[in-house]
């Protein structure tokens, strides 16, 4: 698959061989042209990122990789490598003490207080534990995710019931998040993340809680969500999922990357 | 907008409902407070009426015939201020009949009877005297002296009149004060730590909202809204409280006989109200002020 790359003027600039870095094309042809084009196709950019917890254990040292926009990126490795922390990285729930962050072309270290709330608007959100409000029903949880972000009643009543059905949920508006198996409860807490068509999706550990059989259910759906173009960013320990998807997997070690693979498997 | 309203409102009357117990007692506490300011606003009024004619460090008071003549006055005048020694001739002041009938309203506050008997043609017009001596054996024989001059139809001392009130009021003050700047501390304390425990019962909520991307003001307003709330709450209770503190007092006082001073601590309807009005904004302040500081301390989810 060979993307052709044309300048502004509409004249041929250069073939991109490999969808996930269409911005090598670029390189032969003027490299400020290729920084710029890089910040356009690159959804999550690291550079050097170091993030501190204490005074002497790094949780992420020197940390540089770039993922490229409706990529689907495995961050894999054991407990404490720093997995999750990549993520609180990038939805900026944590600062690095070294390097940055960059977000749909934004530096998102420089970004003001203020100016966060409409950086998470572009990225949902999915956990191990769902994080879902116990004393909302499932389609009050997901209207919840609109709602506090100010959208319009009648949105909400257009767009809700849209994404449980994209996750299967259709039919089970009513319910309570105790009266639903985990595997349901995951998806609720998905379609809540995915409700506002975010550009990117970053799930920690969705599958840690769920049996093989209903994590691979929230797989496929994953799968799904990342081909209408949305990047997914997923931390996770589990051997098979990471096998079974055959994605980009990039492999920490207490805090240090040791593998940035296309295709990968967890080893 | 509109919906963004509702949103607010609705999570400060959930929130509201939730945290019953200690919403409950936090109004208790702000009400009894600002009962207790206001209460220190009317005493200090009452009290103010009864010594507005000694304001000053006026001590004598010589009162003239309404229909005393001029050279009368002059006579009087020219008599007080030929004790220099004794009095303080630069202090000396006279009000004429206009001006006492004025100061009389405020001292005949609470004696209609009394004060519709007065026109500006009856009043008594006054000297008012600060003596420079402290020895009150001195002052009062100068008094006995004023007594006997012609066109003078009385003289009042201060020392008989209220010194005791004076000693009394400015204890009653200190006393009240302190204690209701107290419990205003403490009621801004216990709405703090209302709000404080609604956050935490909300902390999961809150860590979604600013994970899918609420804005701080979204998220801290429902908050505020009910510190706010509940300090206006409390506020409305002590008006009532203050309200009818202020009938069975005016009642009170209309039971004794008119002349003996206590009828004129009354006060006027007016600065009451005047009062409710300072108790409502003060009420709101202190409950916005703790919950503001509580929600901007704990919201860092």
């Amino acid at each position: 698959m060979a993307i052709l790359i044309r300048s502004w003027k509409g004249s041929f600039v250069g073939v991109a061989h490999n969808p996930s870095k269409p911005h090598k094309a670029f390189v032969g042809a003027h490299p400020g042209l290729a920084r710029i084009a890089k910040l356009c196709f690159f959804m999550i950019r690291l550079e050097n990122v170091s993030k501190m917890y204490g005074s002497d254990l790094p949780a992420v040292r020197d940390a540089s990789f770039d993922v490229a926009k409706g990529d689907f990126v495995f961050l894999v490795g054991p407990s404490g490598s720093g997995k999750s922390t990549l993520l609180r990285l990038m939805n900026r729930q944590e600062r690095p003490e070294r390097g940055n962050v960059w977000v749909a072309g934004r530096n998102i270290n420089e970004m003001a207080n203020s100016q966060i709330p409409y950086l998470r608007r572009t990225m949902g959100n999915v956990f191990q534990d769902y994080k879902l409000l116990p004393n909302k029903t499932v389609f009050e949880n997901v209207a919840f995710a609109l709602e506090v972000i100010g959208k319009p009643k009648h949105i909400i009543g257009q767009q809700v019931p849209q994404v449980l059905d994209l996750v299967g949920l259709s039919g089970k508006e009513d319910r309570f998040p105790h009266q639903l198996s985990g595997g349901e409860q995951q998806r609720v807490s998905i379609a809540r993340a995915f409700v506002n068509r975010p550009l990117i999706l970053l799930a920690d550990e969705p599958t840690g809680n769920l049996d093989p059989a209903t994590g691979e259910g929230i797989m496929a759906l994953l799968d799904a969500i990342n081909r209408t173009g949305t990047t997914i960013v997923m931390a996770t320990h589990d051997h098979r999922v990471v096998n079974a998807m055959r994605r980009r997997v990039i492999q920490l070690d207490r805090g240090v990357i040791v593998r940035d693979q296309e295709r990968g498997v967890y080893e | 907008m509109i919906q963004r309203i509702s949103y607010a409102f609705r999570e400060t009357i959930a929130s509201f409902r939730r945290n019953m117990t200690l919403s409950v007692a936090a109004v208790i506490t702000s009400a009894v407070s600002l009962l207790l300011v206001g209460t220190t606003f009317l005493i200090q009024r009452a009290f103010d009426n009864l010594l507005v004619q000694w304001r000053g460090d006026v001590g004598m008071i010589v009162f003239v015939r309404p229909d005393a003549s001029a050279d009368a006055l002059a006579f009087i005048k020219q008599n007080l201020e030929s004790q220099p020694n004794v009095i303080d001739v630069k202090k000396l002041t006279y009000l004429d009949k206009a001006k006492s009938f004025e100061e009389a309203k405020r001292v005949f506050a609470g004696d209609p009877t009394t004060l519709s008997l007065l026109s500006i043609e009856t009043i008594p017009s006054q000297f008012k005297v600060v003596p420079k001596t402290t020895d009150p054996t001195l002052v009062r024989s100068l008094a006995d002296q004023y007594r006997t001059l012609p066109g003078v139809t009385g003289v009042s001392l201060a020392e008989d009149e209220f010194d005791v009130i004076s000693t009394l009021s400015s204890f009653v003050r200190t006393v009240t004060i302190g204690m209701s700047l107290v419990l205003l501390a403490v009621a801004v304390i216990l709405i703090w730590n209302t709000i404080r425990t609604a956050i935490f019962a909300r902390r999961r909520e809150i860590e979604v909202m600013k994970l899918v991307g609420a804005t701080d003001w979204f998220i801290r307003i429902p908050f505020i809204m009910e510190g706010l709330i509940q300090g206006l709450a409390g506020a409305l209770v002590s008006c009532g409280g203050l309200w009818g503190l202020n009938r069975a007092w005016t009642s009170g006082v209309a039971g004794f006989k008119a002349g003996t001073g206590v009828s004129s601590l009354v006060v006027p309807s007016g600065y009451v109200s005047g009062v409710m009005v300072a108790l409502l904004i003060i009420g709101a302040v202190a409950g916005g002020v703790g919950s503001g500081v509580a929600s901007s301390k704990f919201l860092d989810v």
